[in-house]
C-alpha cells in the first residue's frame, strides 16, 4: 500500500513537472512554428558585429498620436540587456530635432553614413508602430500593439536584423487562454498599470518578445556564442 | 503534496527568471519615470526622472554593477540644462570612460558645455554662479 502510494506520488510529480515544462516551453517558444537559428537568419549582423545602436524616433503609422513619444520610452532599456551600447535616446533625439530630423520615415533611404560620422554609431534602429489601439467587442476588450523593427548598418546600409510582431492583450480578464504566458501577461499588466488602460507596459512586453531573435552584443556574456540559438519565425502572439 | 507544490514553485521560478533575461544592469524605475515625464511633463515628473537616474548610479555602485549605457550621459545632459556645467562635463567623461563607443558624441557634448558660457535663464542663475561649489562637492 505504502509503496503504491509512493509510486503514485512520484508519477504525479513527474506528470506535473512534465506538464509545467510543456507550458513553459510554449510560453517562451512557439506552438506551431518554424524554428530557425539566429546565425542563419541574420548572418550580416554576425559579420559586422555592431557594438552600438542609435534608436531613431519611431515612425507612427497607428491612429494614436501620442504613441510615438510613449513607445520611444520603452526601447532603450531592453536593448542594453542584449549587450549593446545604446545611445541615450533623450539626447540623440533632441540633437536630431535641432537638426530638423524628427521624421524617421524620411531617413529610410538616405545614406546612414551620416549617423556614423556625427554620433559614431555602428547601427541605427528604425521602429514603426503599425497598430496601437483598443478594440471593444460585446464581452471583451482587446489591446493590440503591432511593431516593426529594423536594424540597419551605418557602414553598409544593409539590414542587419528585422522583426515584425504583434501583441494582443485580452483586457476582459475572463477567459484566460494562453496558459502561463497569458497569466504572466495579466500579472504584469495588473502590477504596472493600475486603474486605467496603459499601453506602455504592454509595449515593453512586446519589445522583450521582439528581442528573442536578436543576437547578443559585446557586453553580453553570450556575445558571439548564440549563432545556434533557435527562435520561432512566428511573429504573432495572442495573450 | 508539499513536495509537488515546492517542485512546481521551483520550476516556475526558474522559468520566470529564464524568460525575464539576465540582470546585467540596474535600471530601477527609469522607464517608468521617463514615461511619466512624457505623459505629464512638469517640474515634479522631470525631477523624479532625474532622481531615478541618480538612483541608478547609487544602486549600481552598491551592487558592483556596471552603470547602464547612457545613464551618465543623460544625467550629464540634465545637469547641462540646469547650467551645472562642471557636473555635466564630469558625467560626459564618465560615460566616455565606461563606454568608448560614446566617445565622439561625448566629446561633442563636452565641447558644447564648455562653449555655452552665457548665463542661462534667470531661474538657473543661482546654480550657474557657483560652478566651483558643485565641483568641490563632487571631488
Amino acid at each position: 500500500m505504502n509503496i503504491i502510494n509512493i509510486v503514485k506520488t512520484k508519477s504525479y510529480l513527474r506528470v506535473g513537472l512534465a506538464v509545467l515544462i510543456c507550458f513553459s516551453l510554449s510560453a517562451c517558444a512557439p506552438r506551431i512554428a518554424k524554428m530557425v537559428t539566429k546565425g542563419d537568419k541574420f548572418p550580416l549582423l554576425y559579420e559586422e558585429a555592431p557594438a552600438s545602436i542609435l534608436i531613431l524616433p519611431p515612425i507612427n503609422e497607428s491612429t494614436a498620436a501620442d504613441a510615438k513619444d510613449y513607445y520611444a520610452t520603452t526601447i532603450q532599456e531592453p536593448l542594453t540587456f542584449w549587450g549593446y551600447y545604446v545611445f541615450p535616446y533623450e539626447i540623440t533625439t533632441e540633437i536630431l530635432k535641432m537638426e530638423g530630423i524628427y521624421d524617421s520615415e524620411l531617413m529610410k533611404n538616405l545614406p546612414l553614413q551620416k549617423f556614423r560620422e556625427y554620433f559614431g554609431t555602428d547601427a541605427v534602429l528604425f521602429t514603426t508602430i503599425k497598430k496601437w489601439n483598443l478594440s471593444y467587442a460585446v464581452f471583451a476588450a482587446n489591446l493590440t500593439i503591432s511593431i516593426n523593427c529594423e536594424l540597419k548598418s551605418t557602414k553598409s546600409n544593409a539590414t542587419l536584423w528585422q522583426y515584425n510582431g504583434t501583441v494582443v492583450v485580452d483586457l476582459s480578464g475572463q477567459s484566460s487562454s494562453g496558459g502561463i504566458a497569458g497569466l504572466i501577461a495579466k500579472a504584469i499588466a495588473t502590477a504596472i498599470s493600475s486603474a486605467m488602460v496603459d499601453y506602455v507596459p504592454h509595449a515593453r512586453r512586446a519589445n522583450y518578445m521582439a528581442l528573442r531573435s536578436f543576437p547578443y552584443g559585446k557586453y553580453h556574456p553570450l556575445y558571439g556564442k548564440d549563432r545556434e540559438q533557435k527562435f520561432s519565425e512566428q511573429a504573432r502572439q495572442e495573450e | 503534496m508539499n513536495h509537488i507544490k515546492l517542485g512546481c514553485i521551483v520550476v516556475l521560478a526558474i522559468l520566470l527568471s529564464g524568460c525575464a533575461g539576465q540582470r546585467m544592469y540596474y535600471w530601477g524605475d527609469y522607464s517608468e519615470t521617463l514615461y511619466q515625464s512624457k505623459k505629464n511633463p512638469s517640474d515634479q515628473s522631470m525631477l523624479n526622472h532625474q532622481q531615478s537616474l541618480e538612483k541608478i548610479l547609487e544602486e549600481s555602485r552598491k551592487n558592483n554593477l556596471r552603470v547602464p549605457p547612457g545613464v551618465y550621459a543623460e544625467l550629464g545632459y540634465i545637469y547641462f540644462r540646469q547650467n551645472k556645467k562642471d557636473l555635466a562635463i564630469q558625467n560626459f567623461k564618465m560615460e566616455k570612460a565606461l563606454y568608448p563607443e560614446s566617445a565622439l558624441l561625448m566629446d561633442r557634448l563636452e565641447k558644447a558645455a564648455k562653449i555655452a558660457d552665457k548665463p542661462k535663464p534667470p531661474e538657473d542663475s543661482s546654480l550657474g554662479d557657483s560652478p566651483n561649489k558643485s565641483d568641490k562637492q563632487e571631488k
